[in-house]
């Protein structure tokens, strides 16, 4: 017979309690307690990089204010007037290397023959270059003397600093010793000021030289090709004339009291095309280069990645065999397990050296750019970084051919449709906004991509020639993850330029979560318009 | 709804019970099926299939789930071409007596005059108006006039012209489940095929939408011939004038749809149709 101290009809549950909690509830709040974390880890990255991001402006504001007090900005007119000439006397530079080529290639000439045949040339070319003394002069006297002015604001601002430390810590006694020496910018910068009548002498001594100059019988030149460069010189130093009367006005106008915006702090980033740091003379930290090398990187990488990742997608997915996606697929997954910091070495040891000697062939050389003149620049690091993108791209875009559905295509074959047919007209639309998708985060992981771009991107800072055309791919760039990862090691913490690179941080960071945003909405259309 | 369509008048008398057919030829045989055995690798599916499709006329495959009746309506057009492995390991089918098996046919030609309809209405995600064009479309069709034309009248010809002559450029995934799988009738017979094989039609229909499909295909065998696989054995007995009863990849009996019905010859075939089993 049964036992009858059971109820028949036993359903309720027998609890054992951990913590208070059944088990049912200690597993959700393991799990819950995972996902939490990822997001207060989120969290805390974001506010992180904004806190120390966040007083970048106003270090950069109080940078550029000492910039113009200190009267840098002053000299800085002046500096730029003899940087335009010095280009000036490069282009002279550049057109006498034309000549001895044409010279010693053309006409068989001896090198010191060719030389002697140029000696007109150089002594135009000296008189040229000689008659930038004068506002030479001025300007390095000037500079230093507005070096000194700043440098004495730093310091004491940095006494200031010290003081007020040592009072927040109740060190009355050590904090009044600090001599602190007030600087009367007014005062300090008389000479400069004083210098405006001296100037416009000056300049009209530069320009009457450069006329005089130009005013003497051309220097004898071979072909009509080098003449007509010569003409074009001679009208570019007559415009270059014609600016001086805005640079006086320029400095008649400028005013030490005058406040900068804070707008300019925040354009001066936005849209400055100098990245200089740890300089003697003034500090700039204009994003534009990094952006542009970035982007440049990226578009190299994208051109190439684009067509390989979605073709091979197309392949494997429509047209292989099972035994060849067996293999493929793999074999493209297997490219992302590399550490990018190989692929970089990669770059620098075969791939940079390969295209070097690529673009020297002739056949080749209707390619822009080509031959290279550095081995590590932009297209260097664009290829490595294809086949970052590749993996990426190759396997959602996959996916999203995957998931048309494969009633489309026998509708399609049924209509009397051939393969490429159906692929072109049917399964590509069809897959067009996962594609998509799958190229935008393509482009993600490249803009993000550090290593590679470190190694093998040339690491120049300087917006490329554009002027040049395609060429520009050609030439050394630096990005912005590169130059956090550059910087980062050796600048002084809570410093501008360590805030600098946390804001070239946030910049990556917004573009991070701007792709991934759209990819997803992109991603979600899709999934309606199948139904 | 209409009563069976065996009623016609050309039905035939007699109705032998052997699996080969020997029925009265009213019309001359469109596609004819010698011996196909055919595989998915090592799985064989179809055992010596024998049977002659006449034309203008609405054949029905019935039997229970895997018997195979699906992998022969899909070998008329080869589209089991599209699955790895599979293939016809003998005999020969042919349609107006060209082996659509011999090596220098051309499938994309083949599936322009066999065209096919599926069990789940599978419209692209386009507008109406280019689902119906686009067979039309990739044989390099262009004319506006021409394709306006052929529009309206492959809609017409699927009784889908009324409901939605409004709305030609909006979605066909827009329209409901019926109407898109006449919009799939209607696509199929825009590229003017002679035979329309259509793979359970009706299954994801509801009763209402079942019948206007199965209307059309009485008005369709006018000018089509019509091989349609079906579960439904109402609707193979409503809309058939032949019936093919396959079990386990065999083909069990073929007559004249009345006969099936209501006189057949093999023990099995009655079982199946009288609902004792399948």
């Amino acid at each position: 017979m049964d036992k009858l101290d059971r109820p028949p009809f036993a359903i309720t549950k027998t609890r054992t309690r951990f913590l208070g909690l059944t088990l049912d509830e200690c597993v959700q709040a393991f799990f819950g307690g995972n996902a939490f974390v990822a997001v207060v880890v989120l969290g805390l990255i974001t506010f992180f990089i904004f806190r120390e991001g966040s007083g970048f402006f106003n270090q950069n504001w109080a940078n550029l204010e000492l910039y113009r007090k200190a009267g840098l900005e002053f000299v800085d007119h002046l500096k730029q007037q003899e940087e335009d000439h010095t280009a000036l006397i490069r282009y002279l530079f550049d057109l006498r290397v034309r000549t001895v080529k044409h010279y010693t290639d053309e006409e068989g000439m001896s090198l010191a023959n060719a030389n002697k045949r140029l000696m007109a040339f150089d002594d135009y070319s000296y008189d040229f270059g000689d008659a930038v003394e004068p506002l030479r002069g001025a300007v390095m006297d000037l500079g230093d003397w507005v070096s000194m002015v700043k440098t004495r604001a730093l310091v004491t601002e940095d006494r200031l600093e010290e003081q007020r430390q040592l009072l927040a810590v109740g060190k009355v006694d050590e904090a009044a010793a600090i001599k602190i020496e007030e600087i009367d910018f007014g005062a300090e910068l008389q000479p400069l000021l004083a210098f405006r009548p001296a100037y416009a002498e000056i300049n009209a001594e530069f320009a009457a030289g450069l006329l005089r100059v130009l005013a003497l019988p051309d220097p004898d030149l071979p072909t009509p090709e080098l003449q007509a460069r010569l003409a074009k010189f001679k009208v570019l130093v007559g415009g270059y004339i014609e600016e001086f009367p805005r640079i006086e006005k320029a400095l008649l106008d400028w005013d030490y009291t005058k406040p900068v915006p804070f707008a300019k702090a925040v354009s001066s980033f936005a849209v400055g095309g100098r990245w200089l740091t740890a300089s003697f003379w003034q500090d700039w930290y204009g994003v534009v280069p990094l952006f542009t090398g970035s982007l440049m990187v990226s578009m190299v990488a994208l051109a190439i990645a684009v067509p390989l990742g979605v073709g091979a997608a197309i392949y494997v997915n429509q047209l292989a065999g099972e035994r060849e996606q067996r293999f493929i697929k793999p074999c493209i997954e297997f490219i992302s397990a590399i550490p990018s910091v190989v692929l970089g070495f990669f770059g620098i040891a075969v791939l940079g050296q390969a295209i070097r000697v690529l673009s020297q062939w002739e056949a080749l050389s209707w390619v822009p750019g080509f031959p290279v003149a550095e081995r590590l620049n932009a297209l260097t690091a664009g290829v490595l970084l294809a086949l970052i993108a590749v993996p990426t791209i190759f396997t959602l875009a996959e996916d999203a051919l995957q998931n048309v559905p494969r009633a489309f295509k026998e509708a399609s074959f049924a209509l009397g449709a051939t393969r490429l047919q159906t692929i072109l007209r049917i399964i590509m639309p069809a897959a067009l906004s996962g594609i998509i998708s799958a190229v935008l985060l393509g482009f993600g992981r490249v803009i993000g991509e550090t290593m590679v771009v470190l190694l093998c991107a040339g690491n120049r800072i300087a917006i490329p020639d554009f002027t040049t055309g395609f060429a520009a791919f050609t030439q050394p760039v630096h990005t912005m993850t590169g130059i956090i990862a550059q910087e980062m090691g050796e600048v002084v913490q809570g410093g501008i330029h360590y805030r600098s690179l946390f804001v070239v941080g946030m910049l990556l960071f917004v573009i991070a979560l701007v792709i991934n945003y759209l990819a997803q909405k992109i991603v979600q259309r899709y999934r309606i318009s199948i139904g | 709804m209409d009563s069976p369509a065996s009623s016609s008048s050309t039905a035939p008398g007699v109705a032998p019970a052997v699996p080969q057919s020997s029925r009265t030829e009213t019309t001359p045989t469109l596609i004819d099926i010698q011996n196909v055995d055919f595989a998915y690798g090592d799985t064989k599916a179809l055992h010596d299939i024998t049977l002659q499709i006449p034309e203008k006329r609405v054949t029905a495959f019935i039997g229970p789930s895997g018997c195979g009746k699906s992998t022969l309506l899909r070998c008329l057009n080869r589209m089991n071409d599209l699955i790895d492995g599979a293939k016809v390991e003998r005999g020969s089918i042919k349609i107006r007596d060209i082996d659509i098996y011999r090596p220098d046919v051309d499938v994309i030609e083949l599936r322009k005059r066999v065209g096919m309809v599926f069990q789940k209405s599978n419209p692209f995600p386009k507008s109406i108006y280019e689902n119906i064009t686009y067979g039309l479309r990739l044989q390099g069709e262009s004319n506006k006039a021409r394709l306006d034309e052929v529009v309206e009248r492959s809609l017409r010809g699927a009784a889908l012209w009324d409901e939605v002559k409004d709305r030609l450029h909006t979605s066909g995934l827009g329209l409901s489940g019926g109407q898109q799988q006449r919009l799939c009738i209607a696509r199929a017979i825009a590229v003017a095929p002679e035979i329309i094989l259509m793979d359970e039609p009706c299954s994801a229909l509801d009763p209402i939408a079942t019948a206007k499909v199965e209307e059309l295909i009485h008005e369709l065998k006018e000018k089509f011939t019509i091989v349609i696989v079906t579960h439904n054995m109402q609707q193979a007995a409503r809309c058939s004038d032949g019936t093919a009863f396959f079990y386990l990849g065999k083909l069990i009996e073929y007559a004249e749809t009345q006969t099936i019905f209501m006189n057949p010859g093999n023990p099995q075939t009655e079982a199946y149709v009288s609902g004792r089993f399948g």
